[in-house]
């Protein structure tokens, strides 16, 4: 699978690496150089340096022919803008953006956009944890 | 007309000022509140400090009978997301957004805005019918 990552953050470097371990095909853009150095020196995808919110850096990463794509910056509404671009411009089959506003995550899980919301999720595991005997 | 403007820096204080002169309702959404404090020295109690894309700040605006919402701040993804709520949850009529990146003013239409204007776009056309 050709999978683009906008964010190269804690998320977006384990995930990178954990798919390219498996055998997928990555990408993975960020518009701070430092940051690729979460993805340790042996990686095997690609690192470009860019903003992805921005037509021509998701070209270059190939968008116009990845099965999927995930958006993983720390802005809620960068993740968004990328993540539609990728579902309505790009017509990427599989779109996984989050959004850690619970209010934005419901907005936009309505309009059918492909969202996951690390709040909701974190809360009802330290909810679990919390009232598990 | 009721018109909203998302963002107050210079572009939305000057949109702001010559709405009002034109005689229209406005209010200003800025989210700096010493900004915001600035603003509303110079053109009244039309200006209200919050988030434009924070959903709880907007239903306090009386956006449902927006007649048009202009996101104006200067980041392209903050004016995209404002005025996707605006549309497809206070079902504004008309939205105008403010890009930076030219490429956007295609992509914000795709996306569901009315109108993306580029100030970049419009500097090369003037420069273009002079060369032409």
């Amino acid at each position: 699978m050709k999978v683009v990552i906008v964010g190269c953050g804690r998320v977006g470097a384990r995930l990178a690496l954990q798919l390219t371990d498996e055998g997928h095909q990555v990408t993975v853009i960020d518009q701070s150089s430092s940051s690729f150095s979460r993805l340790g020196e042996n990686f095997a995808g690609t690192a470009l340096l860019g903003n992805g919110i921005d037509e021509d850096v998701l070209k270059r990463a190939g968008i116009e022919d990845a099965d999927a794509f995930c958006a993983l910056t720390n802005g809620d509404n960068r993740n968004i803008m990328s993540a539609e671009m990728a579902q309505h411009v790009f017509n990427v089959p599989k779109v996984v953006c989050r959004i850690y506003d619970p209010i934005r995550y419901e907005v936009y899980k309505e309009l059918g956009l492909g969202v996951i919301c690390p709040t909701i999720m974190g809360t009802d595991s330290v909810h679990e944890t919390l009232l598990k005997d | 007309m009721y018109a909203i403007v998302i963002g107050g820096g210079k572009v939305g204080y000057y949109l702001a000022r010559d709405l009002l002169e034109r005689g229209d309702e406005v209010l200003l959404l800025e989210k700096d509140a010493v900004r915001a404090e600035w603003l509303s020295s110079q053109l009244g109690s039309v200006v209200l400090t919050g988030d434009g894309d924070e959903m709880s700040f907007l239903s306090t605006t009386g956006m449902d009978r927006a007649d048009v919402v202009l996101a104006v701040t200067g980041d392209d993804e903050d004016n995209l997301v404002a005025l996707q709520l605006a549309k497809k949850r206070f079902n504004v009529k008309r939205t105008i957004a403010r890009v930076n990146n030219p490429a956007n003013v295609r992509i914000f239409k795709i996306l569901g805005v009315d109108q993306a204007i580029s100030a970049t776009e419009l500097l090369l056309g003037a420069m273009e019918e002079e060369i032409g």
